[in-house]
């Protein structure tokens, strides 16, 4: 027994050393964010033109989807690499029947394992949902709402330079007034390159009531605080975004006063 | 140690023994072995499962409403025999390639440990150098054996029993039936080099503890804890250096444009665990004392 555990050990110290030495000469993750935008826009366009071929339709190719993709890890604060479940890819494409929105992507939320493979989840007011129905009307898989597909460790790892801008949204659905008659709106500013910069007008009706700018890091959901008093007997309030950086709501936003 | 206990086969010494009583060659040595193998039901019933377990195991992937999505070429298990075949295949790497492998190789020295033949093999019929390579080439080639055996009966039995769809490839495209069959037959032949890597440390485990019951299941159990491991993503230096890696490495044979890079570093991290594993082993078996035992 005593040689049994005496080898196992041996064995176990073995791999601890070679993985020792394996990381001190330095083994960084081969999981970066150049491969994962080289290698998704690919495999998206595959599964779509796949979409395609079951609901019937013709025409798309991959050259003529022309997918880009933007993708980063966690917040900015997190670096781009490394396996985890918390990548974001934003990718946008051209088809003459799905028009993008405003920003010019969708936001596709991507696991990627130690194994260089990774798992897609697409939004489904862009690609559809989990199940769709094809041609013939049966219900069958949708290949672009989730799939799975693995890149080249050793693969270009050079920036792509594709960058696309946060989308600005305000998540409070009314305005709250405090103690001191102050009022605060939360806002939330996804990912994206540069995060979100502007002024936000709240307006009483046609007067302006306060200007607000705002400078905020993209992935991050902050309170604006309104340096101005709401008129008592207002029923509500319009918000105007005028945004210098990312993506805002191009129409006033118009909250109840509480 | 005086009484032989009856479950070796003792093959006579006919085939051991070379040309006017000298120490029998390689040749008739692993002859030899692999008549002792052959008799051994263990081994037969290995081989057996091989051949037919694949069949209700894709029988019972087939049948799931939910397909297993959460393992690569799972989410098209139930309609694709050909994603079927490759999700066997990840699970088989995990575990049941390591451990079909050890079931001989964590054997062939520590079985004449258990029925005290060391004395009988090394005094009469051959030598130590002459006796290791035959075990060791036996042990190979059971491996290379069940690997054929399983692979082509989880290729035969997914495409057969499972969905008729076509293989979706890892970058998204789709494989016509013709090139999966290639494929998918080519990716089981690429976990031949961890095999026999595996092969090579449970010779290594079955020589230095002399135990059979270590032999067979502390690879296995290696290969588990390598895997975990392995999926750390922090751990990437290490991961390159495991001999489990390699079982992942024909994912690049299904993405468009292919990639072949951890195919040639599996083959390379492959050789050297077995190369490292088989002399230590050589060194034990030259420098072991039989006279005691």
């Amino acid at each position: 027994m005593r040689r049994i555990l005496i080898t196992l050990a041996l064995c176990l110290a073995v791999v601890g050393a070679a993985g020792a030495v394996a990381t001190a000469i330095g083994g960084g993750s081969t999981v970066t964010r150049a491969r994962l935008e080289r290698s998704l826009p690919a495999a998206f366009a595959n599964r779509y033109l796949a979409q395609a071929e079951l609901l019937g339709r013709r025409g798309l190719t991959a050259a003529s989807l022309h997918p880009t993709a933007m993708c980063e890890r966690g917040g900015p604060d997190v670096p781009d690499v490394g396996a985890g479940s918390d990548w974001v890819c934003l990718v946008g494409w051209s088809d003459p029947a799905v028009p993008m929105p405003p920003e010019g992507y969708g936001k596709f939320e991507v696991a990627v394992h130690a194994n260089d493979c990774y798992t897609v989840s697409g939004p489904s007011k862009l690609v559809g949902f989990a199940t769709i129905e094809d041609v013939r009307g049966r219900t069958v898989t949708n290949p672009v709402a989730e799939f799975d597909a693995c890149f080249d460790p050793a693969g270009d790892d050079t920036p792509t330079g594709v960058t696309y801008p946060s989308v600005l949204q305000p998540l409070s659905t009314a305005l709250t007034v405090g103690p001191d008659g102050r009022t605060s709106v939360q806002v939330s500013c996804g990912a994206g390159a540069g995060g979100c910069a502007g002024t936000l007008t709240v307006m009483d009706g046609t007067r302006a009531l306060a200007e607000v700018p705002y400078r905020i890091e993209e992935q991050a959901t902050p309170t604006l605080v309104v340096p101005a008093r709401v008129p008592a007997g207002a029923k509500t309030v319009d918000l105007v975004f005028a945004s210098t950086v990312g993506v805002a709501p191009p129409k006033p936003v118009t909250l109840p006063v509480q | 140690m005086t009484t032989l206990p009856a479950p070796t086969p003792t093959v006579a010494t006919s085939p051991a023994h070379g040309p006017a009583g000298r120490a029998a060659g390689l040749g008739a040595v692993l002859a030899w072995e692999v008549r002792k193998l052959v008799a051994q039901l263990r081994v037969r019933v290995v081989l057996l499962a091989a051949l037919v377990v694949p069949v209700p195991v894709a029988l019972a992937i087939s049948a799931q409403s939910q397909p297993p999505k959460d393992t690569l070429f799972g989410r098209y298990a139930t309609t694709s025999g050909w994603s079927l075949a490759l999700l066997i295949l990840g699970f088989a790497g995990q575990w049941a390639l390591p451990l079909l492998t050890s079931i001989v190789a964590g054997d062939v020295f520590s079985s004449e440990d258990q029925h005290g033949t060391w004395k009988t093999v090394l005094t009469r019929s051959t030598g130590r150098s002459t006796l290791f390579w035959a075990k060791v080439l036996a042990a190979t080639g059971f491996a290379v054996v069940v690997l054929a055996v399983l692979g082509a009966a989880t290729i035969a039995s997914s495409v057969l029993l499972g969905g008729g769809a076509p293989l979706t490839g890892l970058s998204g495209q789709t494989i016509g039936d013709g090139q999966a069959l290639v494929l998918v037959a080519a990716a089981w032949a690429s976990t031949l080099p961890p095999l026999l890597a595996f092969t090579a440390l449970a010779v290594l485990i079955s020589v230095a503890t002399r135990s059979s019951a270590a032999g067979i299941a502390a690879p296995a159990a290696l290969g588990l804890v390598m895997q975990l491991v392995g999926a750390l993503g922090s751990l990437q230096g290490l991961r390159t250096v495991l001999p489990t890696t390699p079982f992942e490495a024909w994912h690049g044979l299904l993405t468009a444009p292919r990639f072949t890079g951890p195919l040639v570093e599996g083959l390379v991290v492959s050789a050297v665990w077995a190369a490292a594993a088989l002399a230590i082993a050589y060194v034990l078996v030259r420098r072991r004392d039989v006279t005691g035992g």
